[in-house]
């Protein structure tokens, strides 16, 4: 067992210390349905955007943006990312090019829709799906089934033809679950965009590219790294600033000794 | 005790059955659009398309034959008169079955 130098601290009141250093802090009071601050208005107003204006965004932001990332929680401050960014329009095509190659391949070979109710390759495929459905079940919820198919019918760009694509990579080695790292981390990027008049969008088909030798050796994605995460950046076509309405959530509230139920 | 049942856990819904895969709820007020098709652009599913009505007015439509309105509301949010939007989240049978969901609704202040 390694023994941790907390037994002086244990019994002292952390408020205490405060008080006797004389640097006792200030609990800020925010009265009830106040305002939203400005870090809860671009929480509020982030969409996934995937229509962009062709116009670059100035280096300085993406820098400003990883900045934020770097500053991210992670467990035990093992910080497993490595970031990689795409500026160039033909590589972004290449890699465009790859990811619809293999949902082409996926949806061809499990998309049951796209054959006709009652015909043979529909009962083959749908058997199959099934299947891998059972196995993946993440992986194969009907949403991105619907997006694998609209990406290879050509209705849906896997880089959204952004003019910037950051890379999250995952040190897989990190301490306990990097993939929530990669996520906190994605999180401050996005937000510090937002923040910046840009638009973003997470792309997690992006993940085709670790099938890639080619690719990952490119991206620097060989091991201990993967690709986890791209975002993509750009500035919004049109306004998308209407706030809008989602889901609300069960919220279990311990208190007074009783459970409540919340939404 | 589960909150699926046993039966439940082991249906995976058919993705062409829109009994089993609920999308497409999304309501547009035909008065207050004005056609500006900003909505079919930025629609991640790709199911709205602009159609012209009676009077030769361009208008939004849901497409009669695409599955996939995830409820993201990219529409509403760029909609400058207001009239799109989903108005209830989607939601599937068996094992994907939305679980723990109240109503949907706007940011609420607290």
């Amino acid at each position: 067992m390694v023994k941790l130098n907390v037994a002086e601290a244990r019994d002292e009141d952390p408020e205490q210390i405060e008080a006797e250093a004389g640097r006792v802090s200030k609990i800020i009071e925010v009265p009830e349905g106040a305002e939203w601050n400005a870090v809860e208005q671009v929480m509020l107003q982030r969409r996934s955007i995937r229509k962009y204006k062709r116009h670059q965004v100035a280096p300085h932001l993406i820098r400003r943006m990883l900045e934020m990332g770097r500053y991210a929680p992670s467990q035990g401050n093992c910080q497993p990312w490595k970031f990689v960014v795409v500026r160039d329009a033909a590589m972004i095509q290449g890699m465009e090019d790859f990811c619809v190659g293999e949902c082409k391949k996926l949806s061809r070979g499990l998309d049951y829709v796209n054959y006709p109710k009652g015909s043979a390759k529909h009962f083959v495929t749908r058997a199959k799906a099934k299947l891998f459905n059972r196995l993946q079940p993440n992986l194969l919820h009907p949403v991105p089934v619907t997006v694998l198919s609209a990406i290879a019918e050509g209705r849906f760009a896997v880089f959204h033809r952004a003019p910037t694509v950051i890379f999250l990579l995952m040190d897989k080695r990190g301490i306990g679950t990097p993939e929530i790292d990669i996520g906190i981390c994605g999180t401050n990027i996005v937000l510090a965009a937002q923040s910046l008049g840009l638009g973003t969008c997470w792309v997690g088909f992006s993940k085709f590219l670790n099938q890639s030798r080619e690719w990952c050796a490119r991206l620097g994605a060989e091991p201990p790294y993967e690709i986890t995460e791209a975002i993509t950046v750009g500035y919004p076509v049109g306004e998308p600033t209407r706030l809008i309405a989602r889901d609300t959530h069960e919220i279990a509230w311990f208190e007074g000794g009783k459970k409540d139920i919340l939404y | 005790m589960a909150l699926l049942s046993k039966q439940e856990r082991r249906h995976f819904p058919d993705w062409d059955d829109p009994t089993e895969c609920i999308y497409h709820r999304v309501a547009i007020d035909l008065e207050a659009c004005d056609g500006c098709k900003l909505c079919t652009l930025v629609c991640p599913a790709n199911v709205l398309e602009i159609y012209r009505n009676e009077n030769g007015k361009k208008k939004a439509r849901v497409k009669a034959s695409q599955r996939g309105c995830i409820s993201c509301n990219n529409c509403r949010a760029i909609c400058a008169t207001g009239a799109i939007g989903a108005t209830q989240a989607n939601d599937f049978v068996g094992y994907y079955r939305q679980l723990g969901r109240g109503e949907f609704a706007l940011p609420r202040k607290f």
